[in-house]
């Protein structure tokens, strides 16, 4: 029946105060130190109503930004940034000029949606390039920019294969998803998660996850909807290049690319060693022709 | 690039397919974006940390050829010394300002020293920069308290002066290339696609303008022997640049990234400035310097003006083609089209290649 026997116990509107450990009764959850956790966002689930953006924004206290419209989609976010840590989203899949679509199949949309967000990555390029120590990994293996050490040099800005990371002009810091740090140590399912009316943003312990997103591609596969496939699991597209895995990873249904999102990212300090090292060779053989040049002075007569 | 594609063989986490419907993710990209919108977002880092890099390179190559010099020199190379150590010095006190000037929190620019990383070029670069701006600083004044003496024999200060030089010239060799590694250990297209060339292109560099700006400082010294040796290693470093910057743009033009650098005012001011002003002229005035009987001052001094101003521009262009890289969706999915160079094939994906190769079909990978 999907109700958690101990929700019997707080069943009136108004509790006392939180409940412990209430992400047990809203995601089967229990969210412990120590352990892993991430989300799995399903596309082929998400209706495009923004309530994780929503609920990201007031739970987190964000302040509103781009009030416009872009012109091109319902997505009227355009993308994620210092103020917006989750973004939907909008594919139209109608083609254009002379390849539009004139006839839709029956029941289909003919639209991709899609919640992204931070991925927390296993080995994430923003923590690693961070030369201040303020953006650290928690006891849930997620990743999180610490407001108080942050000078805004913004190296993390460029590093991130995602685009998320940003600079607030406002304050001078740099800002991201934290997947509701404060929430998981309070016991409670973050915001997004929490919000997602059809279980699209589904919250967990990662292995939980991987194993919930394996059997769900299968299952779209028997279904057939065979171009269903996972985004950031282990030896999948955007798990690539060292970044061994996303601890927010996805499931779609086109080429990462249509959702904004690189097939082989990479992690970006796997550079540092092969440009450093040949910049300081490069450095030992000029050092040596200075140093021909420098003693070839001993000759000259006096 | 020479990275293996992302495939169904190489990525057994995908389901390989029955059918002959291609799976999306394995289906070839043709170039879409989601509504041409920016997939990354570009380095805060403006004219200042570009110009940072320009100062560094050049104080920290100074130092190493004042070193040699001192140490190869016969006593006719003093100037060269000196004018190297102030050099030195004058880049740590003029580049540490323009790093903390771009921390959008220059208030807590100390927290850099907070932690060491060796995966993050901007952690052990504030160690480099520091360590090198207190090893500089001692030797510089070191050096002016205890100037040589009129016999050729050294004071105490002196040799503490020569002792600490030598730090400072290791730390030289990391504050001329550094700033390469910190540039391409990010994800925007043109830095990331290049590291190797970029760091050569950056040592060079580094290289040519503190010997052009040592050579000057002979010239108004009036010891156009000096000039000339000083000439002749910014002619080798240009040389080297010029050849390490082909190669970049070859690695771009692989990655199908380099537009920026190539195209519009960007294009125009790397091209006309960093490789023909700031290159080609000095490379043809000390080459016909080289050349001649009497060698020209005019020539000298034009060829070392041009290489200073080149380095400058080349920085300046590789910085902005950079951040306009960064905001282009194409350029960022051409070049990870494929997984990185060094990233090793998994044994099971090698059996289902085998087994595929062998007319067996592999079924579904676990």
């Amino acid at each position: 029946m999907g109700v958690h026997p101990r929700a019997l116990d707080y069943a009136e509107s108004l509790p006392d105060g939180v409940i412990p450990d209430e992400s047990e009764l809203t995601c089967g959850t229990r969210i412990e130190p120590g352990k892993s956790y991430g989300f799995f966002t399903d596309t082929t689930l998400c209706i495009g109503c923004k309530a994780c953006e929503v609920a990201c924004k007031e739970w987190n206290g964000l302040p509103a930004d781009n009030l416009g419209l872009t012109g091109n989609s319902y997505d009227n976010t355009g993308d994620l940034g210092a103020n917006t840590w989750r973004h939907v989203a909008f594919v139209e899949k109608i083609g254009s000029g002379d390849d539009r679509a004139r006839e839709m199949k029956p029941f289909q949309s003919n639209w991709l949606m899609m919640s992204d967000v931070c991925k927390h990555c296993a080995n994430a390029p923003c923590l690693e390039a961070c030369p201040t120590g303020s953006i650290f990994r928690t006891e849930f293996d997620t990743v999180v920019v610490q407001q108080d050490i942050c000078n805004g040099c913004g190296y993390c800005v460029p590093a991130c294969p995602f685009g998320v990371v940003e600079l607030s002009l406002e304050d001078g810091k740099a800002h991201k998803c934290t997947l509701c740090y404060d929430r998981l140590k309070g016991g409670l399912e973050p915001a997004c998660a929490k919000s997602c009316p059809t279980d699209s943003i589904q919250f967990g312990e990662i292995e939980d996850l991987f194993g919930r997103a394996r059997r769900r591609v299968e299952d779209l596969h028997g279904k057939g909807a065979t171009d269903a496939y996972l985004y950031g699991a282990p030896d999948t597209p955007g798990a690539t290049g060292g970044l061994k895995h996303l601890n927010a990873f996805f499931l779609l249904t086109d080429r990462p690319e249509v959702y904004n999102l690189p097939v082989a990212p990479t992690r970006a300090s796997d550079r540092v060693r092969p440009s450093f090292l040949t910049g300081l060779a490069a450095m030992a053989g000029l050092t040596l022709a200075a140093a021909a040049l420098m003693s070839a002075g001993r000759e000259r007569g006096r | 690039m020479t990275g293996r594609p992302v495939t169904a063989e190489t990525m057994p986490g995908l389901p390989v397919e029955q059918t002959a419907i291609p799976h999306p993710a394995v289906r070839e990209w043709n170039g879409e974006t989601y509504y041409d919108l920016a997939s990354l977002k570009p380095s805060p880092f403006d004219w200042k940390i570009a110009a940072y890099v320009y100062v560094a390179g050049l104080a920290g190559s100074s130092q190493i050829i004042a070193t040699l010099a001192d140490r190869l020199g016969d006593g006719r190379d003093e100037t060269i010394v000196r004018n190297g150590r102030a050099l030195a010095l004058a880049g740590a006190v003029i580049g540490a300002p323009l790093l903390i000037l771009d921390l959008k929190t220059p208030g807590r620019f100390y927290n850099m020293l907070r932690i060491y990383r060796t995966r993050s070029p901007m952690s052990f670069g504030s160690y480099i920069l520091t360590g090198f701006g207190v090893a500089s600083g001692l030797t510089a004044a070191a050096h002016l308290i205890g100037e040589r003496r009129a016999d050729g024999s050294r004071s105490p200060m002196r040799r503490a002066a020569d002792m600490t030089q030598v730090p400072a010239a290791f730390l030289g060799a990391g504050m001329s290339t550094y700033t390469a590694a910190l540039l391409s250990a990010t994800s925007t297209p043109l830095w990331a696609s290049a590291p190797r060339a970029m760091a050569v292109q950056f040592g060079t560099s580094a290289m040519a303008t503190a010997a052009a700006a040592l050579s000057l400082g002979e010239q108004i010294a009036g010891d156009p022997e000096n000039s000339r040796r000083l000439d002749g290693l910014a002619a080798v470093s240009a040389a080297g640049e010029l050849v390490a910057s082909a190669f970049a743009e070859k690695r771009h033009h692989e990655a199908g990234v380099g537009e920026t650098l190539r195209k519009g005012p960007i294009g125009t001011s790397y091209r006309a400035g960093a490789l023909a002003l700031g290159l080609g002229v000095p490379l043809a005035c000390h080459a016909i310097n080289a050349l001649s009987k009497r060698p020209s001052r005019g020539l000298s001094v034009v060829g070392s003006l041009a290489l200073l101003a080149g380095g400058m521009v080349m920085r300046q262009a590789i910085f902005q083609a950079g951040n306009k890289s960064a905001e282009r969706p194409d350029d960022y999915f051409r070049l990870t089209q494929r997984e990185p160079e060094g990233a090793k094939p998994r044994r099971r994906v090698d059996r289902a290649i085998e087994g595929r190769r062998n007319g067996r079909d592999p079924g579904r990978l676990p």
